[in-house]
């Protein structure tokens, strides 16, 4: 039997509200963990990643929620495809991204520990992705 | 590449938003597929030549480079 369409798209959304919620929830506490051991770079971390969820959440669900309340589907094969490149193009430059970090944490950037870089990694990739995702809105494909 | 979406839309009188629900996609999909910066799947080709009546190879025109 197949699903109804604004059916699953209701589900997914809700879906994508609860994972948002979460998430920003684990970098707000991040933040406010280092902020309390007077780690800056855990507090502007933990901040940087929770803000980005945030508002790539809110744009994601009132644009979502009004199309469904529309008739029109949450994705479609232009949507998907948009976030497949974004996707492939943001892991890809997390790699160079990981060998300058590993790079630069030799001499100029000093990380407290391994989490803090891997954190500045994670943050990172966020920012690449939101910025492929853009570019690939705009772009032909 | 060039379409005609748009010419056989106003033919039958639809906007973007009924052949976008009609074919099941977003809006922006049928917007950047009239302006040409979208390659369809042969599905979506299908769909929309199928609602505006008409053949795949007639909806869109590929220039030689």
């Amino acid at each position: 039997m197949k699903a109804n369409p604004e059916r699953r798209d209701r589900l997914r959304l809700t879906g994508i509200l609860i994972l948002s919620f979460l998430l920003i929830a684990t970098g707000t506490l991040w933040a406010f963990t280092s902020i309390r051991r007077g780690d800056i770079g855990g507090a502007i971390s933990g901040s940087i990643i929770a803000l980005i969820i945030l508002i790539f959440a809110f744009f994601v669900f009132t644009r979502g929620s009004k199309d469904v309340k529309q008739g029109y589907p949450l994705e479609d094969e232009r949507s998907k495809r948009v976030m497949e490149k974004a996707m492939a193009l943001a892991f890809l430059a997390t790699l160079y991204l990981l060998l300058g970090i590993g790079w630069l944490s030799e001499d100029i950037i000093k990380f407290r520990d391994v989490s803090q870089a891997t954190g500045a990694a994670i943050g990172g990739m966020a920012i690449l992705f939101a910025i492929f995702w853009l570019y690939f809105n705009k772009k032909e494909i | 590449m060039k379409t005609r979406i748009k010419e056989l839309r106003a033919r039958y009188n639809l906007t973007q938003e009924d052949l976008a629900k009609k074919v099941g996609v977003r809006r922006e999909t049928i917007v950047f597929l009239e302006q040409g910066k979208y390659n369809p799947s042969l599905k979506l080709a299908h769909d929309v030549a199928k609602v505006l009546k008409t053949k795949i190879e007639e909806l869109f025109i590929f220039e030689k480079e």
